[in-house]
């Protein structure tokens, strides 16, 4: 730390608190900190020098991403290193081990590399390169970007133009969160603060089922399985989201599958009801900015076990209670609760944003993102196509589970994230083959 | 009552460069108005206009163009 403050890039906003919160929670649950990743998969080894000229002028833009992330006083702030951490890794398969195995055990190591927050990179980019396998790899901590800024960043070194390149965060603007409360004035935030601190303690009320039986086990590493469907299937599953949650709720059709899958293979966990917070983005669709830091509120999808046990009552329940939310504008009513939350201590926060009020367990059942239809081009990357994109993230340990899902080239990508030992790959593959057989409608 | 819905797409939903560009009959689907945003648009409309549209009515030829939209909204403004 300096005597003075002249180091400081960007204090954070109060949905990057919210994710910082989080990066707390999983390193006190043993894990490495709250990473987000997204992986490409190339169909040939990439031009490298224009990726890491490329990686080298996004820095250059954008110098939050370089940044050491650092308490002064009770407030987290982005400041200046005297050294730029490295931001480019590359990994050549080496000759004696196969593609698949180095694939998989780099990819490993990267999302369970454990280093103090102060130091670790804010964001890095990681190219494993092999004859036949190659994986463009980015992880960063979530303070510095959600998943709709790394989005932009793929897009940004997708983008062959440099003046092209330059449009990418702009124009520059506050925080959206702060964009969006200033559309109150004082009485209407402390009114919505309220009826945010009220949703809360309606969902509390029922004590969440947790996904694994030992869900209390310490923790030692994340671990995920990736299942791609076909476009065959992704239309099927596409066409029936449609049909029970309607055009607006694709996202709680992939939500419901998981929870009716979660209660056939577990029918006697505790706990009254399945409930997952997800996040909304406040970004505008196809806008290039900004380009860091979260603009996110968080919403609850919540099911009692016996509605999740009647498939049509359970899309029928999530789409109406998604609906009352958004009518109620009770989702606009977490901005205050956020805004007010950045002021207190990570623990403080962490216990507040996990721990149900009466029982004081676990409020999730499974963490969940759908990121998505991805309109990175295929054809953008620097001399390689895209032939794939899946997405990982670390979880609090309980839950112990993330349920990430995209479409890129019409394949909906299921991304399941899974901490050792509550649960093992053999457990996951049950568990997909009877998500799968929900979303399919073949249950 | 097109304006209005211009405002509110262009600023809180979908970033189009050239808004002015963008014709009444052009894909908003295409554009990027997501599931997310339908849903918030429909909210919108019903508080700036008065009325209650339909579940059973959230389809995509109701919701992806300026014109589209607007027919809907009549139908159930003057019904």
């Amino acid at each position: 730390m300096t005597d003075t403050n002249d180091d400081i890039i960007e204090i954070l906003n109060p949905a990057d608190s919210f994710t910082l919160a989080m990066d707390e929670e999983i390193r006190k649950d043993g894990l490495p900190g709250s990473y987000g990743c997204v992986a490409l998969e190339l169909d040939q080894t990439p031009d490298i020098e224009t990726l890491k000229q490329r990686i080298a002028e996004f820095a250059e833009q954008f110098p939050v991403v370089t940044a050491s992330l650092q308490q002064r006083g009770r407030r987290f702030y982005w400041c200046k290193r005297e050294l730029a951490p490295l931001l480019f890794y590359h990994h050549p398969c080496p000759e004696n081990q196969t593609e698949t195995d180095f694939h998989q055990t780099t990819i490993d190591q990267i999302i369970n590399h454990k280093e103090d927050r102060e130091t670790i990179a804010p964001i890095e980019f990681h190219l494993l390169t092999g004859q036949t396998q190659n994986t463009f790899f980015c992880r960063w901590i979530h303070p510095i970007s959600d998943a709709r800024g790394a989005d932009l960043i793929l897009k940004y070194l997708c983008t062959e133009s440099p003046e092209q390149r330059q449009k990418f965060g702009q124009p520059k603007s506050k925080a959206l969160v702060f964009v969006q409360l200033d559309k109150y004035r004082w009485w209407q935030k402390i009114t919505l603060l309220l009826k945010g601190k009220r949703y809360i303690d309606k969902v509390d009320q029922l004590q969440s089922i947790q996904p694994f039986i030992n869900s209390d086990s310490a923790a030692e590493k994340l671990e995920y399985t990736i299942q791609r469907l076909t476009v065959e299937q992704t239309e099927l599953v596409t066409k029936l989201a449609r049909k029970h949650v309607g055009l607006t709720g694709t996202s709680l059709y992939y939500i419901g599958c998981l929870m009716r899958a979660l209660d056939k293979l577990n029918p006697q966990a505790e706990g009254d009801a399945y409930c997952t917070p997800y996040a909304f983005n406040l970004r505008k669709q196809r806008a290039l900015s900004p380009i860091t830091g979260n603009h996110v509120c968080a919403l609850f999808a919540q099911a009692p076990r016996d509605i999740v046990q009647d498939r049509q009552a359970l899309f029928a329940h999530l789409k109406q209670q998604n609906t009352e939310v958004i009518r109620q504008q009770q989702d606009y009513a977490f901005l205050p609760l956020m805004w007010a939350g950045s002021w207190l201590s990570l623990a403080e926060y962490g216990k507040t944003l996990r721990l149900s009020y009466g029982s004081q367990k676990e409020r999730s059942s499974f963490w969940f993102s759908d990121i998505g239809r991805l309109d990175i081009p295929g054809d953008g990357f620097p001399g390689a196509n895209i032939d794939a994109v899946f997405y990982v993230c670390q979880v609090t340990s309980p839950p112990g589970l993330a349920f990430l899902s995209c479409i890129y080239q019409n394949q909906l990508t299921l991304s399941y994230n899974f901490v050792r030992p509550l649960a093992t790959a053999e457990e996951i593959e049950i568990l997909h083959q009877t998500v799968l057989a929900e979303l399919l409608d073949q249950s | 009552m097109k304006k209005k819905l211009r405002d509110f797409i262009f600023q809180e939903l979908v970033f189009v460069a050239a808004p002015e560009q963008f014709s009444d009959d052009d894909d908003l689907l295409e554009a990027g108005l997501d599931s997310m945003g339908i849903m918030r648009l429909i909210m919108h409309i019903e508080n700036e206009f008065g009325i209650t549209l339909p579940d059973t009515e959230i389809e995509p030829e109701n919701v992806q163009s300026f014109n589209a939209l607007e027919q809907w909204i009549l139908k159930h403004k003057n019904g």
